[in-house]
């Protein structure tokens, strides 16, 4: 196909062969526009900014835990933020605003889109790269200013953006009354222009897997990871512009003197809400949805059984992203918003939960009666649905508008939010990385390290988390600096050390993981083919795979999940392999 | 699949055709017709105007159906989001 | 079992061969489509916003004609028409492999995109002159923001465009691969679509 032909390496042979002529270091590893590579660059760069949001975590947990006093090393800090290590009510603001903001836009979502959409769309769908691979560059190369503009928030004066993550009007956009200009301005044309990284990214991946598919990829035989990918790109596209649009205006509120948001010329604070929520919404299964993919392709491949009910996840992948943009509401029952829209919002908040939950009987359905393999990867993907599993109930207690009215804004949504978006997604996460590791690097994680980093991990994660839910039912409030200063919640003041040391525990965990990661990347084992036993067309292909990926484009015969089939002697069958033509009557393949 | 061969459409004829409709508009505007009515009428006439350009000069007339429902697809979030938001401040 | 790639004889404007089916177009065509999703989405929030605040907030708007120049606008409304047109026969001339065709229509959508941009200027200075800015209460603020984003747009296309006209006096295009201009234009025409609605409703409600 002349189109990708051009771009791989600038030339194609008659026979079709994938080949690189020589290329500087340069244009084959920083400028690259070869998916893989840019997928990795994503990876480096968004686990940076995992650890750097986890750093922001244990300050917040520090003044939680052991509230006006010195933080070990806390002394590097200026005094704008800690005097003496003391962290300041006005640096508290801006860390639980940036922990959400790099959490979730500079690492949760780039993990998820940017390094797994990049690395897997060409691979498992038989493509020698993406649709546009040009553009792809392009869109990392975007998103590294976004990160830079975003860390610089933290030395201007006047400190970083601290209105929540979220940064409601009006007092995102008033520095005279929140003390914050400069900060909430970089925050505005980071996020503007990552979001411009995004839709670069997300149209290239739609156009990818519309187009590109190998023959005999017909849409049903795609893996679910590509179709949450797939389904995920097409919620960014349509969802990121409207949180540039908002952004934009907020800016200019501040900066020329507009007045969208600010209620004195008959702006509309309500107006901010709606529009970041609109957004903030289908932003939250773009978080979740690829988690999802990843889970099941991984469960099949643990459990060497088909995905149960196949069809049914596709389905739900769809209603979820359909169903997605008309829940919104439900993030601002306590806004002051018209009841009746409320009510509405109540109705369709209850009746996502639908999918969800098809979603969560068919990864039990998969593993049940399953020959299991506990690999990490497996281990990492049944915590993700266990997790989920608490997540999702803990919200069906929030789409309950009379509840919310308690819980809203209190500690029982700080549960929730980290069920579904550490227990959910970085669990994933956890998953893909150690899965898809040997394919990317060419090595295998220490198995026994990435064992001992899970397990770990998932105790402190329970004992950071879980009791969230009390604080929050006990009426403890989020992004509060000092609950001491309320009498009623003076009591939960053990429970909030007990986290905060869990939590540090739970830092430390990673380190396990940072280390197996780069040590292995150097000195692990090297990596077969197909390590997993797995059918995706990605394990056809050498580990790493060569630039164009596959010599010639596969041919698809069946689906992705064809573990313990009885065709052959093997537990799995990979997508690509002939088989000679089987007599009428015999198990039928889609 | 080719691309079926068909003859170019009449542009100038739809120039003159969104022309007119423009000018029409103009007129409507400055009606003293009760506001609700012009506001409609004149809707309806700028969205005639969009679907012409889209379907002749954006050749969507002519392309495959996937292709014209994939660039209709995020109108109804549009319509969503204006009319829910409008109830915010009209209830 | 591997398949043969497709070699480089096919007709360009064709959807990928030797993949599965897919949109029917090729893949420049559908990625300007899915991108022109996106900026569907991002003029709704600009002009929805502006549409939920004028529902909100009524009196914050003056009659149509007696702050913005209707007459001028019209005419740049015209302008812009004009330019998706000549836009359009670049597209027909070089689909039939008109070269010259090609050439001569793209210099003038770039002349007259160029033109809009610059009577737009125009009219803003005008405007700020007699004390109409964007922060003049929700009208300013919503005026200013969806006509210079769409000037913004307008801006780009026309960048765009020259880049395309530079290729087509390069020889870069033929009767079998013209794809640059017809994704261009499929961009060009966009914004004069987007423009349709903005001028009807910022001017003329």
């Amino acid at each position: 196909m002349p189109t990708i032909k051009s771009s791989v390496a600038g030339h194609a042979s008659a026979t079709g062969e994938a080949h690189t002529h020589e290329m500087s270091f340069l244009r084959k590893y920083i400028f690259s526009t070869d998916h893989k590579i840019i997928g990795i660059q994503f990876l480096i760069m968004s686990l940076v900014f995992l650890l750097a949001g986890g750093v922001l975590a244990m300050v917040i947990r520090w003044q939680l835990g052991f509230p006006g006093q010195a933080m070990p090393g806390g002394g590097v800090l200026p005094d704008t933020m800690a005097p003496d290590g003391i962290v300041l009510p006005e640096f508290y603001n801006a860390l639980v605003t940036m922990h959400g903001t790099f959490m979730v836009f500079f690492a949760i979502m780039p993990l998820l889109v940017g390094v797994f959409g990049n690395y897997l769309i060409p691979l498992k769908i038989g493509a020698p790269d993406m649709a546009f691979p040009r553009i792809n560059m392009a869109s990392f190369w975007i998103a590294v200013p976004a990160g830079i503009m975003m860390i610089a928030g933290f030395v201007v004066e006047g400190g970083h953006a601290a209105a929540g993550w979220t940064s409601y009007a009006p007092l995102s956009e008033r520095a005279d009354l929140s003390g914050v200009s400069m900060g909430q301005i970089l925050w505005c044309i980071s996020l503007i222009i990552l979001g411009l990284s995004s839709i670069l990214g997300s149209f290239n991946y739609i156009t990818t897997v519309i187009n590109l598919r190998a023959p005999g990829m017909h849409w049903f035989r795609l893996p679910l990871s590509i179709w949450a990918l797939f389904v995920t790109a097409i919620l960014v596209l349509l969802a990121m512009p409207i949180l540039s649009g908002a952004i934009i205006m907020l800016l200019f509120d501040q900066t020329i003197g507009t007045h969208f948001f600010g209620p004195a010329q008959g702006g509309q604070p309500l107006l901010w809400q709606h529009l970041f929520w609109f957004f903030g919404h289908p932003e939250v299964y773009i978080l979740i949805l690829p988690a999802m993919g990843f889970a099941s392709d991984i469960i099949a491949n643990g459990s060497r059984k088909p995905v149960f009910g196949y069809a049914s996840m596709v389905f739900a992948i769809l209603a979820i992203a359909v169903l997605g943009w008309g829940v919104w509401g439900h993030h601002m029952f306590m806004s002051g918003m018209n009841p009746t829209l409320g009510t509405s919002f109540m109705i369709s908040t209850m009746l996502i939960a639908v999918p969800s939950a098809i979603k969560v009987f068919n990864w039990l359905g998969t593993i049940w009666l399953g020959s299991v393999r506990f690999h990490t990867p497996m281990l990492h993907a049944v915590a993700f649905v266990s997790m989920f599993i608490i997540g999702g109930l803990s919200g069906i207690f929030m789409a309950s508008t009379p509840v919310d009215i308690y819980i809203h804004d209190t500690y029982f949504i700080v549960a929730h939010l980290h069920y579904v978006l550490f227990g959910g997604s970085l669990f994933a996460i956890f998953a893909a990385i150690t899965y898809w590791y040997p394919k990317m690097f060419g090595r295998m994680m220490n198995p026994f390290w990435a064992k001992a980093h899970f397990v770990l991990t998932f105790v402190a994660y329970n004992f950071v988390f879980f009791p969230m839910h009390q604080l929050g039912l006990q009426g403890h409030m989020r992004r509060i600096f000092d609950p001491n200063e309320y009498e009623f919640l003076q009591h939960l003041q053990g429970l909030n050390t007990f986290i905060s040391i869990s939590a540090f525990v739970l830092f430390a965990a990673q380190f396990i993981f940072a280390i197996n990661f780069i040590a292995s990347w150097f000195v692990g084992e090297k990596a077969p083919d197909n390590p997993w036993d797995d059918n995706g067309l990605e394990w056809t292909v050498p580990s790493p795979p060569p630039h164009g990926n596959f010599a010639t484009i596969p041919r698809v015969y069946r689906g992705p999940y064809e573990y313990s089939s009885p065709l052959v002697q093997e537990d799995f069958l990979p997508q690509n392999r002939e088989l000679p033509p089987q007599p009428a009557g015999s198990a039928a393949h889609t | 699949m080719e691309k079926p061969k068909h003859a170019h459409p009449n542009y100038v004829g739809i120039f003159f055709f969104l022309g007119a409709l423009t000018l029409l508009e103009l007129g409507v505007a400055f009606l003293p017709w009760p506001k609700m009515v012009l506001i409609l009428l004149l809707i309806f006439l700028a969205v005639w105007k969009a679907v012409l350009v889209a379907l002749y000069y954006m050749h969507l007339r002519y392309e495959p159906n996937r292709l014209r429902l994939l660039a209709v697809a995020p109108l109804p979030l549009a319509v969503i989001l204006v009319v829910a938001v409008t109830r915010e401040f009209r209830w | 079992m591997a398949h043969a790639t497709p070699t480089l004889e096919e007709n360009m404007m064709d959807p990928p061969r030797g993949y599965e089916e897919g949109a029917g177009v090729y893949n420049e065509k559908l990625g300007m489509w899915v991108f022109l999703g996106s900026e569907i989405m991002f003029f709704t929030a600009l002009i929805g916003s502006y549409i939920i605040l004028r529902v909100a907030h009524p009196e914050a708007w003056k009659p149509p004609g007696e702050v913005l120049n209707v007459p001028l606008t019209a005419i740049n409304t015209f302008l812009l028409i004009c330019s998706s047109v000549t836009m359009v026969k670049a597209f027909a001339a070089i689909q039939d492999g008109n070269l010259a065709g090609l050439k001569r229509w793209l210099i003038a959508t770039v002349i007259i995109g160029a033109g809009f941009v610059g009577v737009q200027v125009f009219e803003y200075i005008h405007l700020v002159n007699d004390g109409f800015v964007p922060s003049e209460g929700l009208y300013g603020s919503t005026f200013y923001t969806m006509t210079g984003f769409h000037g913004f747009h307008v801006t780009v296309g026309v960048i765009c465009l020259m880049y395309v006209t530079w290729r087509a006096f390069q020889g870069k295009y033929s009767a079998a691969d013209h794809r640059g201009v017809e994704v261009v234009g499929l961009y060009w025409h966009f914004v004069d679509l987007v423009w349709i609605i903005l001028f009807t409703i910022v001017y003329l409600i």
